[in-house]
């Protein structure tokens, strides 16, 4: 029972330092530092938004918009640089954009009582769409150099190690936090003890749509442009590294440090696997394999 | 010989022994009752003979021949079934149809008409007036008890194992209930029945057994037996009273409650709660009783009056009421009160949190205090107030919902079905806690089926049935008679 409840925690946390053991001894070019800002710069957007993921996980929900909120806060972003907004105000649209569109899914999930994993699949569609419709299926570029600078390898640490921290105090140092965890747990209990659930849950697709609409500004800078098709399948990312770092679909119960290390551990495979050369699509098999396993091993645990 | 013998039980599960050197037997024909606190081993012992737990050591006999351990399918097919407290069957398909899941009959096509016609006598020889064809969600959860005896039944059972049936039954619904389990033993099976309630173990069992820390402490005739001396074995002292007595001495009134309707759950049910007071209400599963408390709390939708010390209120949601001073326990503690990935700690401070905080974080050393406090305060036994709130007894978890609501220091104290499924122990202790909060000016409204418990504990008593208030009763003249007249008679008499 204790071992188990060990294994449960901190799963994860071994298997990350596990893989990155290996790795070093059999790639000597894992350890080099530029591989190591590789790594770090490749899964930045992945993990951001896995930690807001995290939070829609945690009440038992889901967030499936976040890769097309992704594509359309860069486009938008994108286009106010183009057309002379200064940056601190392109960037404050596309993280309003992300907001927005978690505010809509989560008032959607509380009034008319849809479930999660519909809205959000259907508000995938309608800001995919967007995307293309508001670009005509274009790339929007002639950025101002200025804001690729958000991507470089520090600036990127740095918004990660934020978001993460931000994070982290939220759900374990606030009663917000608290009521993440009891409303996924047993939402009846939760509400019969006095937590507002609804609002709970208005704020908690807000946080998502928030870190996807930051990392998709972080995308735009990266490209330096604005592309409708950026973001693609991010979703399935997110929820990949939240379940991989032990968080439970059921919800109630996982970690913000598990996210982290869930989406450093795909990450990390990847890069290893680029490292020997193996081809994209084998890549796409041992993600899947490590997917199920996660998940099975939290069927194992609970 | 026995029709089940068990001999030598035992079982550990991380060095701790639950189950140590357990001999159980029932006979053809014996009702069977097995007793103890939450704890004792009953579960793990009913585990085993079903097959689901292997034991370390010792072996269950059933006519004689061995049953498989660890093949809870093939003891089935033995003759021994389990009704379990929670119901295995699913809403949304027909009693026949659930009667015959997993052995459907037919081949590539279900034979649904012979399935109909396999059933529906069965259920008619238990004297109830169920539909084979009928979807299993319109039963009430009575019904639903039955159709599950009858899944036992048609499976050839010669063991039956009733783990607390009675629980979610009202008074009425229990009677018949025993009744269908005289005639089983009649027709020569062998029945083992789990239950707190002493009333219906002496009304019905020949025989019981008495576990208390994994050991049988007694199995003795039932005749034999009484009261005080089955409490002394399953608490291994001597419980002083049941029922502890306080002086009374109520204030003002708290709670007013006027004309309040939420059809078609209640209508115009009207009453008031003061100070100190312990107001019972009494009635049938389905008399409105807990509806009636939700809709106080804002929790349904109402139409009414309700006036808290004088003043009319209307909550728009129960965080609206907690507010206000009003909390509310629920019955259904796993389904609407708990957190079982939770700590203790977390359950406890769930609904007080704002209490803990400074500019928005949570002062984590505050808070511990809080829970440590209210863990004292309702004597919650637990090794550690961070273990997840699943790994406590019935009994604890029910304090610590009752300590979760104390938390938020209420005025009104809302208590639906105190001790359901709570072992006799843990009973007293939260007879002497509501006691003691009468004493310091709570006012408690109690909505229990278990009468001896209301009558023992209520100043006054409220009985409700089909949705009206059809009476209320002063201590004196609160009898188990008069309580159930009210609860259950017919409409032409009224």
């Amino acid at each position: 029972m204790t071992a188990r409840r060990f294994l449960s925690t901190y799963a994860i946390f071994v298997a990350l330092v596990v893989e990155c053991v290996v790795l070093a001894v059999a790639a000597p070019s894992f350890l080099t530092g530029d591989n190591f800002a590789n790594v770090l710069r490749q899964n930045a957007f992945p993990a951001i938004i896995a930690a807001g993921m995290t939070f829609a996980i945690l009440t038992g929900g889901i967030d499936l918009s976040v890769g097309s909120v992704v594509a359309l806060s860069g486009v938008l972003c994108a286009d106010a640089l183009v057309h002379g907004w200064p940056i601190w105000s392109a960037v404050a649209l596309g993280l309003a954009v992300g907001i927005g569109v978690g505010l809509i899914n989560g008032l959607i999930v509380t009034t008319v009582r849809v479930p999660p994993f519909i809205v959000t699949l259907a508000m995938m569609l309608v800001v995919r769409g967007a995307a293309f419709k508001y670009t005509d299926a274009h790339t929007i570029s002639g950025l101002p150099p200025a804001f690729a600078g958000l991507s470089q390898r520090m600036t990127m640490a740095m918004v990660m190690a934020v978001v993460f921290a931000a994070s982290w105090l939220l759900l374990t140092r606030t009663p917000f936090g608290r009521h993440v965890y009891a409303t996924g747990g047993n939402r009846e209990a939760a509400w019969l003890s006095g937590i507002r659930v609804d609002r709970v849950l208005v704020k908690v697709y807000a946080i998502c749509g928030l870190s996807a609409g930051l990392a998709g500004v972080l995308v735009a800078s990266r490209l330096n442009a604005g592309y409708p098709r950026a973001g693609e399948l991010y979703e399935l990312d997110a929820v990949a590294a939240v379940v991989v770092g032990g968080t439970s679909l059921f919800g109630g119960r996982g970690s913000i440090w598990g996210t982290l290390a869930g989406a450093f551990f795909i990450g990390i495979l990847n890069n290893g696997l680029n490292l020997y050369n193996v081809s994209a699509y084998d890549q796409m098999i041992a993600k899947g394999m490590v997917l199920l396993a996660a998940a099975s091993l939290d069927r194992w645990r609970a | 010989m026995p029709l089940l013998a068990a001999t030598g039980l035992a079982k550990s599960y991380g060095g701790v022994r639950v189950l140590d050197a357990v001999d159980f037997t029932v006979e053809r024909g014996e009702v069977h009752a097995l007793l103890g606190e939450n704890g004792a081993g009953k579960s793990t012992l009913v585990k085993i003979l079903a097959g689901a737990v292997r034991p370390d050591s010792g072996r269950v006999e059933l006519e004689g021949s061995p049953l498989p351990s660890g093949d809870p399918l093939g003891v089935r097919r033995r003759g021994l079934s389990i009704v379990y407290q929670e119901f295995t069957l699913v809403p949304e398909l027909s009693v026949a149809d659930n009667v015959f899941l997993g052995r459907e009959r037919g081949g590539l096509f279900l034979r649904r008409s012979e399935m109909l016609r396999a059933v529906q006598p069965v259920l008619d020889d238990l004297g109830v007036g169920i539909a084979a064809s009928a979807p299993v969600r319109t039963l009430s959860v009575a019904h639903q008890q039955i159709v599950e005896i009858a899944r036992a039944l048609l499976g050839d059972a010669k063991v039956l194992i009733f783990d607390e049936p009675s629980a979610s039954l009202s008074g009425r619904e229990v009677d018949r209930l025993l009744a269908i389990l005289r005639r089983l033993r009649e027709r020569g099976l062998g029945i083992v029945y789990i239950s707190h309630r002493f009333e219906e173990i002496f009304a019905l069992a020949d025989r019981l057994t008495v576990l208390r820390d994994g050991r049988r402490v007694a199995t003795e005739a039932v005749a034999g037996v009484d009261r005080r001396q089955l409490i002394r074995w399953m608490v291994g002292r001597d419980v002083s009273e049941e029922f502890p007595s306080r002086r009374i001495d109520p204030g003002a009134t708290v709670l007013e409650v006027r004309g309040l309707s939420a059809a078609p759950r209640f209508q115009d049910v009207s009453f008031s709660v003061r100070a100190g007071e312990v107001v019972g209400v009494a009635g049938l599963v389905g008399a409105g009783r807990s509806s009636t408390a939700l809709a106080i709390l804002g929790a349904l939708p109402s139409r009414g009056e309700v006036r808290l010390n004088g003043r009319a209120v209307r909550f728009a949601s129960p965080s609206d009421a907690i507010a206000h001073g009003v909390a509310y326990v629920t019955e259904d503690r796993k389904g609407r009160g708990m957190l079982a990935t939770m700590s203790a700690a977390a359950n406890l401070t769930l609904a007080s949190l704002g209490q803990y905080t400074r500019a928005g974080w949570l002062l984590a050393p505050r808070e511990s205090a809080a829970a440590a406090a209210a863990a004292r305060d309702c004597d919650v036994r637990a090794a550690s107030l961070e273990q997840p709130a699943s790994t406590l007894s019935g009994g604890n978890q029910q304090k610590v919902l009752l300590a979760r609501f104390l938390l938020t220091r209420p005025k009104l104290l809302i208590l639906d079905e105190p001790t359901r499924g709570v072992d006799v122990g843990a009973r007293a202790e939260i007879y002497g806690l509501m006691n003691r909060l009468c004493a310091d000016g709570l006012a408690v409204v109690m909505i229990s089926s278990d009468l001896p418990e209301l009558l023992g504990m209520a100043d006054r008593v409220i009985v409700m049935r089909e949705g009206r208030v059809t009476g209320a009763l002063d201590r004196a003249s609160a009898t188990p008679e008069a309580v159930m007249a009210l609860a259950t008679s017919s409409r032409s008499a009224a």
